[in-house]
């Protein structure tokens, strides 16, 4: 057994003829908290899904320990990946509770369609999410952190030990950012979950990330802890934005802020001062 | 006010008591086709002709007329509830239904072509005609409504409206061109119980049974499909083998309704939006409820048939047609759809 929970292997993968994944490779290690990272359209959600067997390969392929993931089954490879997808959706009139059931799908058979274990989990997922007393609501109902923390709950009701969260915490204000995150460390912290996450803000990923991947033009540009990726050449190289890198004054980790756009993307009419 | 409409509660009737009380209605239903219509009879009446028929008119016509779609009326419904809420599910629409999707004017075009051009008069030949024109639209619908990249919800429902349009202009050019058999065909065309035999309904029970169960396998995936199609998919739903099995589901349910009864119009509509108020999303109990839901809707439209006009008898259809009309129009003024 290696230390590598998933392994991308040369992953090439594309739309139409528009390559997306270059010939990608990446360890994403068990048990940790890996963070990818990148400019928009630099491919790193499509990384995820295609961790999670949503998008076919044109080459290479994904491992899970040591398996392929093209030989695994539906139910199979959903009890080891659990995905919450950038922009889930649902029906308004749907309950919380029906919902984070969804979430036990691949534990249940024709025969075995509901056990004492699924209750327990829904339970324990709603719970962990603190959406427990919104068990009856209709998900229309709900605010925007309130829905996001529900379609969490659905995910860990899955119960599986790599959990993908596509920007979970795009639309949450600073409360519920925070919140989700810290939600997402305590998984990772107490029961040894593998997580990957795709965050686009640098500073959120660099407090919560064991692991920063930095993707660009489809390939990794660089991977390793925040505090050997986080700095200023680097920055400006991935994501284009001239900017100083300093220490967290509270958590300790890398925190970039930016300055202006590099020169060479010409978006603004000033000279570099 | 939306939040609190939203807000559904298991609050008051346990599930049980609710199918109880379904069950209750259904059978009333059924009680009332077999005594009201254009002679009326008491309970006791219907008791005699069934425990001792003696051949008086009144045990004929109870045992012979009204028993037959006493029975063939409730599993129309049925058939139709449980095809309504697969539809709903598969297409991500509330106003999917058979009508809405074209399957039924796809079922009535085979019929009426099996009948006129290969000249086929038996029922299991209809029936089959029927389920295959729905399969057949079917696919058609969902194929147009896929082909430009993901399913959309509603595209597929203006597509279904265009194919059902076509379809009833080819059947209506077929009928207009055969006229000498045109009466008994259209009063098929806008859906009856009247005057079916009762092996209408006895050819009919395998293939509701078989449709409806299913669509009882599939309940848990439909439950994740409720969610878009990459949720579903990541949760390990096998998506496209789920919507073909629901594609035969559909077909068979709606086919055999059809080949029972003709298009009853708009039960498929209606009925699931009952189902989901008492019963909740889940697939299991939208399944359960719809079938009794739509058998008692489809019974007690055909006892209403009896009387809108009497003493002659109001086709169903038109009848059930007018409901889903109301209901539908409720729906798009609430964006329920």
């Amino acid at each position: 057994m290696t230390d590598n929970r998933i392994t991308v292997d040369a992953l090439t993968l594309g739309y139409g003829k528009q390559t997306v994944l270059n010939a990608l490779s990446l360890p994403i290690a068990r048990g940790k908290v890996t963070v990818l990272a990148g400019p928009n359209g630099c491919g790193k959600s499509t990384l995820l899904r295609a961790i999670r067997r949503l998008h076919r390969p044109a080459s290479g392929r994904i491992l899970l320990e040591e398996i392929d993931i093209a030989k695994l089954g539906h139910k199979d490879m959903a009890r080891q990946i659990g995905l919450l997808t950038q922009s889930p959706s649902a029906p308004e009139d749907m309950t919380v509770e029906e919902l984070v059931r969804l979430g036990r799908y691949p534990h249940q058979t024709l025969l075995q369609p509901w056990s004492a274990e699924d209750g327990r989990a829904i339970d324990k997922a709603m719970a962990g999410t603190g959406v427990a007393h919104l068990r009856e609501r209709a998900l229309g109902s709900l605010s925007g952190g309130q829905l996001q923390r529900v379609w969490i709950a659905m995910v860990l009701a899955q119960e599986s030990d790599i959990i993908c969260l596509d920007e979970p915490v795009n639309h949450l204000d600073m409360a519920h950012q925070i919140d989700c995150l810290n939600l997402v460390s305590q998984l990772n912290a107490e029961f040894g979950r593998t997580v990957v996450l795709v965050l686009h803000d640098l500073n959120l990923a660099a407090r919560h990330a064991d692991r920063l991947v930095f993707i660009k033009d489809g390939r990794v540009e660089a991977a390793g802890t925040p505090e050997t990726l986080m700095h200023e050449d680097m920055i400006r190289n991935v994501f284009g934005v001239h900017s100083k890198v300093i220490t967290d004054p509270v958590h300790g980790r890398p925190m970039c802020i930016p300055i202006g756009t590099a020169p060479w993307r010409k978006m603004v009419p000033v000279s570099d001062t | 006010m939306s939040t609190l409409s939203l807000a559904r509660t298991d609050e008051g009737l346990s599930k049980a008591a609710r199918y109880a009380i379904l069950t209750g209605v259904l059978a009333l239903a059924m009680a009332m086709s077999l005594m009201l219509g254009y002679r009326q009879y008491t309970p006791l009446d219907v008791w005699n002709a069934f425990t001792a028929f003696d051949g008086s008119e009144t045990a004929v016509v109870i045992v012979n007329l009204r028993l037959p779609r006493a029975i063939i009326a409730p599993l129309t419904g049925a058939s139709l509830g449980i095809a309504g809420v697969v539809i709903q599910t598969l297409a991500r629409n509330r106003i999917a239904s058979p009508d809405t999707l074209g399957l039924n004017a796809g079922a009535s075009l085979t019929v009426v072509v099996a009948s006129f051009v290969f000249g086929i008069s038996s029922l299991a030949g209809l029936s089959s005609a029927a389920a295959l024109g729905a399969l057949l639209t079917s696919l058609i619908v969902f194929g147009i409504a896929t082909s430009a990249g993901g399913l959309s919800p509603l595209r597929i429902v203006l597509v279904g409206v265009t194919i059902a349009g076509l379809g009833h202009a080819i059947v209506e050019v077929i009928l207009t061109s055969n006229e000498a058999e045109l009466e008994q065909l259209l009063f098929w065309l806008s859906g009856s119980f009247m005057d079916r035999p009762i092996s209408l309904a006895l050819n009919g029970l395998p293939f509701v049974l078989t449709g409806a169960a299913i669509a009882v396998a599939l309940a848990r995936a439909l439950d994740a499909l409720h969610a878009d199609d990459s949720t579903a998919a990541s949760l390990g739903v096998p998506i496209v083998l789920v919507r073909g099995a629901s594609f035969v589901a559909i077909s068979i349910l709606t086919g055999t309704a059809v080949a029972m009864a003709g298009p009853v119009s708009f039960v498929g509509l209606v009925v699931p939006h009952a189902a989901r108020k008492i019963v909740g999303l889940r697939h299991t109990h939208q399944i359960a409820a719809a079938a009794l839901v739509g058998a008692i809707y489809t019974t007690l439209a055909d006892v209403l048939a009896r009387f809108v006009i009497y003493p002659t008898e109001a086709p169903v259809g038109a009848l059930t047609a007018v409901g889903g009309g109301v209901v539908l129009l409720a729906l798009l003024r609430r964006r329920a759809a």
